[in-house]
Order: C-alpha cells, then sequence, then structure tokens
C-alpha cells in the first residue's frame, strides 16, 4: 500500500480519527473514534493478512468497543473529564505533534530496517503505539487508560501483522483485546456494585 | 489424551465451571485442591508416551497437542515442574479455606494456574507473553471486588503488563533475524534491549516496580500473594527459556553480567525498602521483589548452575511466600495495623500465624537453618565468582531482609508497659472472644506445623527436601552440560 493514494487516504484518515480520540471529552465520540480506529487498522492489516484472518482483528476491535459502550449505558452520567493540565486541549494536540514528528523521522527508518514494512504500515503502527502511549500516561480515569492500550496494541498488531501470520497469534492477541475491554468495563462498574457479603 | 488437554485444558474447565458456582461453601475448594492434587500426582508418576492399560481401556498421553497450527507441548521433562506447580496451586486454594479471599479466588487461581502451564507450553515458546498477559488481566477482578474503586497499583499493574507484551513479541522476530546472522552487533543490541525492557516491565523491576507496593495495600493479602509469586515464577521460567534457546544469548558476553546486575539491582533495592519499612504487606511486597531479583541472579549465573540454584531458590521461595501470605490473609486486611508495632495484640491472638509469619520472613531472608538458606549460600557462591560487586550487592539486600525480619520479630514481642505484660491484657480483656478462638484455631497450627516442617526440611536436609531440583533442571536441556 506504499506510495497509493489510497494509503495516503488511510494514513490521512487515521491521524484524524487519532486525533478524535484523544481529544474527545465525550465518551460517545471517544468510543465512536475507536470503532473507526480498528476499521482503519484493519485495512492495513489486510495488505499481509487473508481477509478472514484480517476480519478477526475487526470484529474483535468492534466487540471491545462495544463492551466499552455497553458500560457506559449501564452507568449513570459521568462528569466530564478535567480540561485542566494535561488533559487541556492544548496540551495533548501539542504531545501528538511531537509523536507525529517523531513517527515521521521513525517510520522510514523502520521500514528501510525491517523490510517486511511498508512505509504505510510502518507509519500507522508507529502513529497508533505513540498516540498510545500518550493516552495511557497523561489518562487519569480508567477509560482513558483501556482507550490508550488498546490504540496501543492496535499500533502493535499492524506492525506485526507483516512479521507473523499465525492463527493462534491473532486469537490471542483478539482475546487480549477483548480482555482488556472486559476488565475496563469490570473496574468502571466495579465501584457501583454491590460488596459481597 | 494429550499432556496439554490433562495439564492445561482440565484446570481450566473446571475453573470455568466453579464460576458458575454460586454458593458460598467449600465445595468449589475441596473440589479444585484435590483436582491439583490430582494433576501433580499425574506429573509425577504418570508416563508420557507409553500405552497404559487401565482394566479393559488402554490410555496413552501423548506430550503434544496441536491448537491452530501451533503446538502445546508438555513433554516428560517438564512433569517435575508440572507437578510441583499443581502442588503448589492445591496449596494456594487450600489456604484460601483460611485466608479468605473471596469466592472467585478458586476459579479465577485454577484457570490462571492453566493459562500460566499453557504459556510453559505454547510453542513458539515466545507466544507465552500472551499467554501470560490473559492470566494477569484475569486476577484483576480479585484485586478489585465488586463495590470497591480500583485504586493506583491495579492501573499501573495493567498498564506494565499489556506493555510487556508488544517488547517480547517483537524480540521474536528479531530473533530470528540474529539467529541467522549472529556476527550482525545491531540486530544483537536491538534484541537485547527489547527483550530487556519487556521483562522489566513483567518482573516489575526497577524503575517499573511501584506498583508492587501500591497494590499490596490496595487488595486482600492472599490475592496479591498469589499474584506476586506465581506470575513472576513463571516469567523466570520462561525468561530461562531463551536462554536455553538462543546460543548467541548464552554465548554472548553482555547477556548474563546485565540480568545479573540487574537482579542485584532489584535484591539491594528491595532489601533497603524491607528495612525501611513497617507496613506489614508492604514488607511482603517488597520481599516479593527481592525474591524476583534472586531469581534473576541464578538465571544470569549462566550455564547448568542457574537452573539448579533457580530451583533451589524457587521451592523453599513458594513454601515461604504461601504461608506469609496466608497468615497476612488469616489476621485480615481489616485488623491488620498500619504498622507492626501498632499490634501488640497478633500475637496474642493468632500466636500460630506470628509464629509462621516470622518463620517465613526469616527463610526468605536466608536465615542458616531455615529453607531459603541453601539456595542463597548456592546463589552468593555463584555470583561472587562472576561478579564480587553484584555478591556484595547481594548481600546487603539478603541483610536488608534479615533486618526486616528481626523488625517484625522485636515488633511482634511481648512488651512490658507499666508492670504489666500490655498485649497479654489486652488478649484476655479487650478482645472479643472471637479472637481468642482464634488463638487455638486449627487451621493457624496446621499452618504453623507445615511451615515449620518445610522450611526448616528445606535448610536442614537440603538433600532430601531440595532432591527433585536436578529433574526440574533438566527441562532446560541446552543449559545442561
Amino acid at each position: 500500500m506504499e506510495n497509493t493514494p489510497l494509503g495516503f487516504l488511510i494514513l490521512a484518515l487515521l491521524v484524524a480519527n487519532c486525533l478524535a480520540l484523544l481529544l474527545s471529552r465525550d465518551w460517545r465520540w471517544s468510543l465512536a473514534a475507536l470503532g473507526a480506529q480498528y476499521l482503519l487498522a484493519f485495512f492495513l492489516v489486510s495488505v499481509y493478512w487473508p481477509l478472514e484472518l484480517a476480519a478477526v482483528k475487526l470484529v474483535g476491535g468492534w466487540m471491545a468497543t462495544a463492551i466499552l459502550g455497553m458500560s457506559y449505558l449501564n452507568m449513570a452520567e459521568q462528569p466530564d473529564e478535567s480540561a485542566g493540565f494535561p488533559r487541556s486541549r492544548g496540551f495533548l494536540g501539542l504531545a501528538a505533534g511531537l509523536v507525529i514528528i517523531i513517527v515521521v523521522g521513525a517510520a522510514p527508518a523502520l521500514a528501510a530496517w525491517g523490510r517486511q514494512f511498508t512505509g504505510s504500515e510502518a507509519w500507522g503502527g508507529l502513529l497508533l503505539i505513540g498516540l498510545g502511549v500518550i493516552q495511557v500516561g497523561l489518562g487519569s480515569r480508567i477509560f482513558r487508560i483501556i482507550l490508550g492500550l488498546l490504540t496501543l496494541l492496535a499500533g502493535f498488531e499492524i506492525l506485526y501483522a507483516s512479521v507473523e501470520t499465525s492463527i493462534l497469534v491473532a486469537g490471542l492477541l483478539a482475546i487480549v483485546n477483548l480482555g482488556i475491554s472486559l476488565i475496563g468495563s469490570y473496574l468502571l462498574l466495579a465501584p457501583g456494585m454491590e460488596p459481597r457479603s | 489424551m494429550s499432556s496439554a488437554l490433562l495439564w492445561i485444558l482440565v484446570p481450566l474447565a473446571l475453573g470455568v465451571a466453579l464460576l458458575f458456582y454460586s454458593r458460598q461453601d467449600a465445595f468449589p475448594g475441596l473440589l479444585a485442591s484435590l483436582t491439583c492434587l490430582f494433576l501433580s500426582l499425574a506429573a509425577w508418576q504418570l508416563p508420557l508416551d507409553v500405552v497404559m492399560q487401565l482394566g479393559p481401556f488402554t490410555v496413552e498421553i501423548a506430550p503434544s497437542f496441536i491448537m491452530l497450527g501451533r503446538s502445546f507441548t508438555l513433554g516428560e521433562a517438564q512433569t517435575p515442574l508440572l507437578a510441583f506447580i499443581y502442588l503448589l496451586e492445591a496449596f494456594w486454594l487450600l489456604g484460601a479455606f483460611f485466608a479468605k479471599p473471596g469466592r472467585l479466588f478458586v476459579p479465577i487461581s485454577l484457570i490462571c494456574v492453566g493459562l500460566l502451564v499453557a504459556s510453559l507450553a505454547v510453542e513458539p515458546f515466545l507466544y507465552a507473553a500472551l499467554l501470560i498477559a490473559v492470566a494477569a488481566m484475569l486476577i484483576i477482578p480479585l484485586m478489585v471486588p465488586p463495590g470497591s474503586r480500583p485504586g493506583p497499583g491495579v492501573q499501573r499493574f495493567l498498564k506494565y503488563q499489556i506493555f510487556a507484551v508488544p517488547f517480547i513479541l517483537f524480540t521474536g522476530w528479531i530473533l530470528s533475524g540474529v539467529e541467522a546472522s549472529p556476527g550482525n552487533l545491531d540486530l544483537v543490541l536491538r534484541a537485547g534491549l527489547l527483550l530487556a525492557l519487556g521483562f522489566t516491565f513483567l518482573l516489575a523491576l526497577f524503575p517499573f516496580h511501584s506498583w508492587v507496593p501500591l497494590l499490596a495495600k490496595e487488595c486482600h493479602p492472599y490475592v496479591f500473594g498469589f499474584l506476586v509469586f506465581f506470575l513472576p515464577s513463571i516469567a523466570l521460567i520462561f525468561g530461562l527459556g531463551f536462554f536455553d534457546r538462543y546460543a548467541w544469548l548464552r554465548d554472548g558476553n553482555f547477556a548474563y553480567p546485565l540480568v545479573v546486575w540487574a537482579g542485584a539491582l532489584a535484591t539491594l533495592l528491595a532489601g533497603l525498602w524491607v528495612a525501611a519499612e513497617r507496613h506489614p504487606v508492604r514488607m511482603f511486597a517488597f520481599a516479593a521483589m527481592a525474591n524476583i531479583g534472586f531469581g534473576l541472579q541464578a538465571v544470569g549465573l549462566g550455564g547448568v548452575q542457574s537452573a539448579q540454584v533457580f530451583f533451589a531458590l524457587w521451592l523453599p521461595q513458594a513454601l515461604a511466600m504461601w504461608v506469609w501470605a496466608t497468615a497476612l490473609g488469616a489476621i485480615g486486611s481489616d485488623q491488620l495495623p498500619g504498622r507492626v508495632s501498632d499490634s501488640p495484640s497478633i500475637p496474642s491472638t493468632h500466636p500460630g500465624l506470628a509464629a509462621s509469619l516470622l518463620l517465613a520472613a526469616f527463610s526468605l531472608a536466608g536465615l542458616p537453618a531455615l529453607g531459603g538458606f541453601p539456595g542463597r549460600l548456592a546463589l552468593l557462591d555463584g555470583i561472587a565468582a562472576v561478579s564480587p560487586l553484584a555478591a556484595v550487592a547481594t548481600l546487603a539486600g539478603s541483610l536488608g531482609l534479615l533486618i526486616g525480619a528481626l523488625r517484625m520479630l522485636v515488633q511482634l514481642m511481648p512488651r512490658e508497659q507499666g508492670g504489666r505484660q500490655k498485649w497479654t491484657e489486652e488478649a484476655e480483656v479487650d478482645k472479643p472472644p472471637s479472637h481468642r478462638i482464634q488463638m487455638t484455631g486449627l487451621y493457624a497450627w496446621v499452618l504453623l506445623a507445615i511451615s515449620a516442617v518445610g522450611l526448616v526440611g528445606f535448610g536442614v536436609l537440603p538433600q532430601l527436601f531440595l532432591s527433585s531440583v536436578p529433574g526440574m533442571a533438566a527441562m532446560f536441556t541446552q543449559l545442561l552440560p
């Protein structure tokens, strides 16, 4: 997918989507962006993997998104996240800009060194990993941490897909994604649950 | 039938089934304990790949099981380790009757152990990182019971365990390149760096250790003990597997010293923290970190010595960790004081538990005649030959553990206050009758008996108690001479 218009389009959409995921404060928009992120990751992974195997990542990712959404639907409306430092949009945008600059420098080097990756996959994978780490590092709430971990893993899966095509690994990574989502859902709901005697 | 079905699928299936058992009685614990004892006995006695006649039936346990194009292999070489893993799990399940970590402990711990055994069996073995991550995530509901808010310790634990996965899996890809051209220093350096980062996250090594003491105060001590024993143990065995499989790692002159020094640093810091710590559960947490350091140093010894010293350390550590966690769990998080010194009533209301705590602490400190001593001596002997400075750091860490244990002893001793023994008066007058009942509680004395026989046995009769060590170390065939 390197240097094709479609490759550039997917990367541009991925950047916009990642920024939306990072900057949105409403959980509905965040989850919509997460769902779109898995679709874009699916396009990048399908370059290396058969369509039916790549679809595992898409379905697994959407299931993880749905689990988080269902949890939020069962919770009382939560107050918005603090807009102060370090969750202010300005600071997050600056951090995202730094990640993009690093990725612009690192992706071609990774593609040249790794040989298995094309530029688009290296770009997409590193971008998601970088922004996932920012979400995990700067998120104070469980929801943000879970979104960050899922984003990080999605980036890793894009890169790893080019070097590993095992069905078992695809299944285990899908289980890890679903597990993170289920654990996140449990941690979101646990404070409101009835304590067991 | 295959060995993977027996030692992986059976505990997983039983664990999942027990999740749906909602009555609060002893049945799940007893069933799971008996199953683990059976699995341990089977690992010890049943031959693999041999046709056996059981009445009218013939049974053969094949060592491999293919799933989704990859194999799960548990051969004869792994059976001594399997026997001990399931024996230890049986201990943890039986201890749960006493420590009361919650209804879900039995099924979830069983599933976790099944997954951890699967991580030792999977081929290619690097996929173990994924199975370990799944097992780590499964324990989280035990740490955050319904009605409680997840603390920073749980959050960091989750983050770091997930961070470890990409590093270790990517290492596998780079390693294939290293095997093809071992002279490529650039590849070797990158693989080593990724591997080191992955294991730093996985084993909670400095500076990614902060979740350990935080989590110790956030969750039930028994659950915490299970976590900090099983997860790092399997991760260290997984780490030994790297040295067993990759000749360039064994032959390179950078890997072993790096591991030795990482372990020495972990031991030194943990020892210093134990010496300065007063909260009993956090003390336990730092002692667990020191154990990881000792294990890492054993891995770094290299050759056949590494696996043998590792298991010689691991077996008594396993018993001591279980005893310490059970005693803390039985005393109860709500009764645990902020400081041991604030709790003059513990030895009076729980004398058996207090004695067990001390035995475990002194054993982990490596006191002569207790379980930790023979392995610690072998470790120090080996480390001193490799790096005398690292041996000094290890010794200082051990000294820190000893100071912590002595502090616990002093603070648990009855003290004279105004001409009378305060703790005795409190025990007789201030405490409700239920505490006095626990004083003679059968479980506490059974725990003390097990810890005394086991920990003193490991220390005084190592030839007998550690006789299985060569068999366990034999699973790492390439490390043998």
